[in-house]
């Protein structure tokens, strides 16, 4: 019998956490968001919706935007799939406690977070531009690692 | 059922909430993507020069070559500029000499001076959409306000990875056009004629390089030493 199977009859299973839901939503948001860049990116969309100054066609042009060889929107697409796919696996009923979902959830919101720090330092820094799709989705990683916190907690627990 | 059962069944229909709030989500996106796909889309925008028929007759190529002037076109001067807008030497012209000449010449009626687009291609792979967007700027009046931008950004476009058209777009903001109307023309091939002709044409006139001088027919050789072209034009005006 699973650990999670145990805990249920014993009266014990986690109601799906709701900080996990809340990942996961802001996941969507994040790879939709990630989407519309890697489209212009590819020149699939023609024209972002920026304001004036042209800051996210200056950031997108650089040559930060890509890493490793692969433009940073992919990287934000695969990412935020992977958080969003983690997370609603962490909301099905009997992996409320899993320890895997809960350690996943850490490390993947941890990479992302600082992976976002680190390109709104370039914004700041280096390229001296402003991308305000960029900052919505460090925005969003920062929220997802915040929300992701308790996840420490349940990995102590378990 | 079993209790574990009848336990996960309610949970999931506490999950309802939550899952049609992602399917919302989820649509917006869709949608919104959509739009920007369809709506939005790259376009046509023409990046490079095109053939023009006839070029071989150099009234042809004349007629369909239109330069920019700036002056009095009966001025006894006429100095003709073929300039690529990525050219870091051209932009030393833009910002230092044209407006000496425009300040001490153009307005005393003296000089005309006309503009005409040499894309050299190449490393200058943007120079072409360059023109082409400065014509654009001039379908509202404002060739030259804009042609002063393109010069005065060329470093940060001319870095770009992908054709800087969101940059020029916004650059045409700047300046108060209206952007959709500059978008539209862009993203077309509209101009692509013009300013393909008038490289043919710099090219007929031997330009190899840029910027090129002409003044009344003779090519000015040193142009970055503004007393030598200032006693060219007080020559030519008769001053």
């Amino acid at each position: 019998m699973s650990v999670a199977a145990v805990d249920v009859v014993e009266g014990r299973e986690e109601a799906p956490p709701v900080t996990r839901m809340g990942i996961a939503i802001l996941s969507l948001a994040g790879f939709f968001i990630a989407t519309y860049l890697l489209l212009h990116r590819l020149g699939v969309v023609g024209t972002l919706a920026c304001g004036a100054d042209g800051g996210c066609a200056v950031v997108q042009g650089s040559r930060w935007a890509v890493f490793l060889g692969v433009p940073v929107p992919a990287w934000g697409v695969a990412g935020y799939a992977l958080l969003l796919g983690t997370a609603l696996a962490g909301v099905q009923p009997g992996l409320a406690g899993d320890r895997r979902v809960a350690a996943a959830l850490l490390a993947l919101s941890a990479v992302a977070f600082l992976f976002s720090a680190y390109l709104t330092a370039l914004e700041a820094f280096v390229i001296h531009a402003w991308c305000r799709w960029c900052l919505a989705s460090a925005g969003v990683a920062t929220a997802i690692f915040l929300l992701s916190l308790p996840e420490i907690r349940r990995l102590r627990r378990g | 059922m079993g209790r574990r059962n009848v336990a996960a069944a309610s949970k999931r229909r506490g999950l309802r909430p939550f899952y049609i709030v992602l399917g919302l989500l989820a649509v917006i996106g869709v949608a919104a993507i959509g739009y920007a796909v369809v709506g939005r889309g790259a376009g046509g925008a023409a990046l490079e020069p095109i053939p023009i028929e006839g070029a071989d007759d150099p009234r042809t190529l004349v007629e369909r070559a239109e330069g920019i002037s700036v002056g009095d076109p009966s001025a006894p001067a006429k100095l003709l500029v073929f300039s690529d807008y990525q050219c870091p030497y051209c932009g030393q012209f833009a910002a230092q000499i044209a407006p000496l000449l425009k300040a001490e010449f153009v307005q005393s009626g003296a000089l005309e001076l006309v503009y005409y687009d040499f894309p050299l291609g190449g490393a200058h792979r943007y120079s072409f959409l360059a023109s082409r967007a400065a014509r654009c700027a001039g379908d509202q009046g404002k060739f030259w306000e804009y042609h002063d931008v393109l010069f005065g950004e060329q470093l940060r476009w001319s870095s770009s990875s992908r054709p800087p058209l969101d940059e020029f777009e916004a650059y045409a903001e700047r300046i108060g056009l209206d952007r959709q109307a500059f978008a539209t023309c862009l993203r077309s091939d509209r101009f692509a004629d013009v300013v393909s002709a008038n490289r043919l044409l710099g090219e007929q006139l031997g330009v190899t390089g840029t910027p090129t001088l002409i003044l009344n027919g003779r090519r000015v050789m040193n142009w970055s030493n503004y007393a030598e072209l200032k006693a060219l034009i007080e020559r030519e005006a008769g001053a």
